[in-house]
């Protein structure tokens, strides 16, 4: 401005006048967007002090040595080496990717399935969408306590097995039970949340397109796999994602399924229940090691970003405009097939 | 520790905790500001459901009974909430409780940040030492002299077992002759293998083994870490707790099966488990999950001895805003009339052996055919032996309880589960400055 205003360097006084009016009229049209910020101010104000303030914090705390009350002593990087050689923690990473995958697989594709029939279905569609969704709300602590029920020795899933014909599985005293109890409770949580992303995605498709199949003779599999799962891809990506994320933060269904009146065990025998986040909240806060457990936390974050990053190159590795020419290929080719 | 048989119904039980609404300028004295009660004309105590008594809270809202002016006001907080909130609090010196109940598990990690609480010696706590069971008081102080806690309540054990079953056995099963027939661990053994042998049912000796790893490590003075701030978990009288669960698991005598877990109730109801070596505050939850084997079950001394399993303090915090007046207020709610009281509501076992002789606890229990409870549990509380914890119990007994666990679910071998628990304790506790 002032190389406009005054090639020699200093603009004349009543020109720098003029700037400075310029300038102080800036304030009032920025008054102009205060009433629209002090509008949305509350999300962010509470999201600053709830959600940055202590992330931003248990950054600065994974460096520290503190029991929760007394003064913080600066340790650098020395917890997130101990957590390094920590195996019960290495553990923890097993169990919940095991977890995870067993969890999240069946889900996803249960979930498809749901959401595909939901889609298909007339009647009582409303219900039947509350219905799926209920799980996801109910109190995780009450539920973990039936699923107790449930996965006893002399429990329902025992005497089913038993009905017909098989022998109990120890399903709260062996790995691989263990790993199943603890999948099978969040696959019934999320299946229905998943499947009403996924009827959500199938709306938006065009009805044509189903038109189009059922006309050329495909039947309901070929409909789902051919042509709703590839127009799918972007909602399949954000159950995939969601679910990564929330499948690696297994916390509650671990915790109250094995906090019983057993002193001092946490994730059951073998500690093969026990996730990153159980680990974390017994070393934080029954332990009262903050800075462990806020490495940890790190640590988690890490992990989590890796696997959504992984996550989202397979899910939308190829390219989604391809898809509409196989499709189109598909359907001819069927209709030829059928009018033959 | 003792809490979890509980904790599952505190955590449906749970309610609103947290500050008291603020009445503005009723107290204007100038007492520390980070009392959660500022501002207001009562004093604030936070507990958890179950802790105290609420017929005696009430009237300590209306005006402490000798304490003129004095309202103390208490809020419940889930119990498992209750210690990161009072961390919480400590930490941000702000809406701190004046008085807060402390478990015994707990009281001592409280011990590295000793001076958050009032020492009670210097609120005259001397002048009622006499009241209260020796054991308990001693479990008031922090290595330093400091007293932090108040004596609330007790956890006197005890061997519960199943007369019938003993009966059908042909061992002694009156109280006085099981106590006299087993005097020690062993000799429990050898009965467990005899019920297992002679009664038809095939019962269990005991739910599992970490139970009694547990009793015979309260049965000695010393835990895992000593008030030197050293690890003796690797010690004779952890080794001698290991060895003898061990034992129970390998003669078969154990049902494998985690307390509080339908398993467990099952086991209990259908008579497959024939005794129970816990503390007095398990009786309503035995009560609560067989009903049916009422007037079957009787109660005896320990084998090697009585210890105490549980029970919890009062404490006064620093931001406390008129310590006097509020240690009048733990002299009054704790005297053993009122323990008394809170053991007729909520079964608080007193820890003020004056109130053992009360007509009131001597009450035939018919669940126990008859028997009174407190013939039994009264000299246990008397003799109980004098335990010191340290603020890294939980660190340290972890491993141990874990790998128990692992030998007697998943067939470990003990040997190895034993090295691996002094090993993983030990890395932990380096870390934490124990030597």
């Amino acid at each position: 401005m002032a190389t406009v205003l005054d090639p020699a360097g200093a603009p004349p006084a009543d020109e720098r006048r003029t700037t400075r009016r310029t300038r102080s009229t800036a304030p009032g049209g920025r008054r102009r967007h205060i009433p629209p910020l002090l509008a949305i101010s509350p999300f962010y104000v509470l999201f600053a002090v709830f959600g940055t303030f202590p992330v931003l914090y248990s950054l600065y705390l994974s460096f520290q040595d503190w029991d929760g009350i007394g003064d913080m002593r600066f340790v650098g990087f020395q917890q997130y080496g101990w957590l390094l050689e920590d195996s019960v923690f290495w553990h923890s990473v097993l169990n919940t990717f095991e977890i995870w995958f067993l969890s999240t697989v069946p889900m996803l594709f249960l979930a498809l399935v749901l959401a595909f029939l939901l889609h298909s279905q007339v009647r009582f569609t409303g219900a039947m969408r509350v219905a799926y969704f209920i799980p996801n709300v109910t109190s995780m602590v009450a539920m973990t306590v039936v699923f107790g029920s449930v996965f006893a020795q002399a429990g329902l899933a025992n005497s089913a097995l038993r009905a017909i014909g098989l022998d109990g599985i120890g399903w709260l005293s062996s790995e691989w039970g263990i790993k199943s109890s603890v999948s099978l409770m969040i696959i019934w949580r999320w299946v229905g949340y998943n499947a009403l992303i996924f009827l959500a995605g199938l709306q938006a498709i065009p009805t044509e397109h189903f038109e189009a199949a059922r006309v050329d003779g495909a039947n309901s599999w070929q409909t789902l796999f051919r042509v709703v799962l590839p127009q799918l891809r972007p909602v399949v990506l954000f159950a995939a994602v969601t679910s990564t994320i929330n499948g690696l933060q297994i916390f509650t269904e671990s915790q109250v399924l094995f906090q019983s009146s057993d002193v001092g065990t946490t994730g059951g025998p073998g500690q093969e229940g026990m996730t990153i986040v159980l680990y974390l909240w017994q070393k934080a806060f029954k332990e009262h090691q903050f800075g462990y457990g806020a490495a940890m936390g790190w640590l988690l974050f890490a992990i989590i970003a890796v696997f959504t990053i992984i996550n989202w190159r397979l899910v939308s590795g190829s390219d989604r405009d391809d898809d509409r020419p196989r499709l189109a290929g598909l359907l001819r080719r069927k209709g030829a097939r059928d009018g033959r | 520790m003792e809490h979890r048989t509980m904790s599952r119904r505190r955590f449906l039980g749970a309610s609103l905790g947290g500050a008291g609404a603020a009445l503005p300028g009723l107290a204007g004295c100038g007492a520390p500001s980070g009392s959660a009660s500022a501002g207001t004309g009562h004093l604030s105590l936070w507990y958890w459901k179950g802790a105290l008594s609420e017929e005696l809270l009430r009237t300590a809202r209306r005006g402490v009974p000798g304490v003129p002016g004095l309202r103390v006001q208490g809020s419940q907080i889930p119990d498992g909430d209750i210690d990161s909130k009072v961390r919480t609090s400590l930490a941000a010196r702000a809406y701190v409780p004046d008085i807060t109940v402390a478990n015994s598990d707990n009281l001592a990690t409280f011990f590295p940040d000793e001076n958050e609480f009032l020492d009670l010696r210097m609120l005259g706590a001397e002048s009622v030492r006499d009241r209260y069971l020796d054991w308990k008081w001693k479990s008031c102080f922090t290595p330093s002299g400091r007293m932090i806690g108040f004596p609330l309540d007790a956890g006197p054990t005890a061997l519960y077992y199943r007369r019938d079953l003993f009966r059908e056995a042909g061992l002694a099963h009156e109280p006085a002759d099981v106590a006299e027939t087993i005097p020690s661990w062993e000799k429990f053994i050898a009965a467990g293998k005899t019920l297992r042998a002679k009664v038809p049912g095939k019962p269990y000796l005991v739910s599992n083994i970490g139970n009694v790893f547990q009793q015979v490590l309260l049965q000695s003075p010393k835990q895992f870490v000593d008030a030197d701030n050293r690890f003796i978990g690797d010690q004779e009288h952890v080794r001698r707790a290991w060895d003898l669960s061990v034992e129970i698991l390998r003669q078969r005598l154990s049902a494998r099966i985690t307390d509080g877990t339908p398993d467990f109730n099952a086991a209990l109801s259908g008579g497959r488990v024939a005794t129970m070596t816990t503390a007095v505050w398990a009786i309503n939850g035995l009560k609560d999950s067989a009903p049916k084997t009422s007037g079957t079950w009787r109660l005896t001394t320990m084998p090697d001895g009585p210890a105490n399993y549980g029970g919890s303090y009062l404490t006064l915090t620093r931001y406390c805003r008129d310590p006097e007046a509020a240690f009048a207020f733990l002299t009054w709610l704790l005297s053993p009339a009122n323990q008394l009281k809170s053991y007729q509501e909520i079964s608080l076992f007193p820890t003020t052996p004056a109130a053992y002789a009360a007509p009131a606890m001597h009450r035939p229990d018919p669940f126990f055919g008859g028997q009174q409870p407190i013939d039994v549990f009264g000299p246990a509380a008397e003799n109980a032996p004098v335990n010191y914890f340290s603020p890294y119990e939980e660190t340290a007994n972890t491993p141990f309880f874990q790998e128990l666990t692992n030998v007697e679910t998943l067939g470990k071998n003990p040997e190895r589960a034993w090295r691996d628990a002094v090993n993983t304790a030990e890395t932990t506790l380096t870390r934490l400055g124990v030597s």
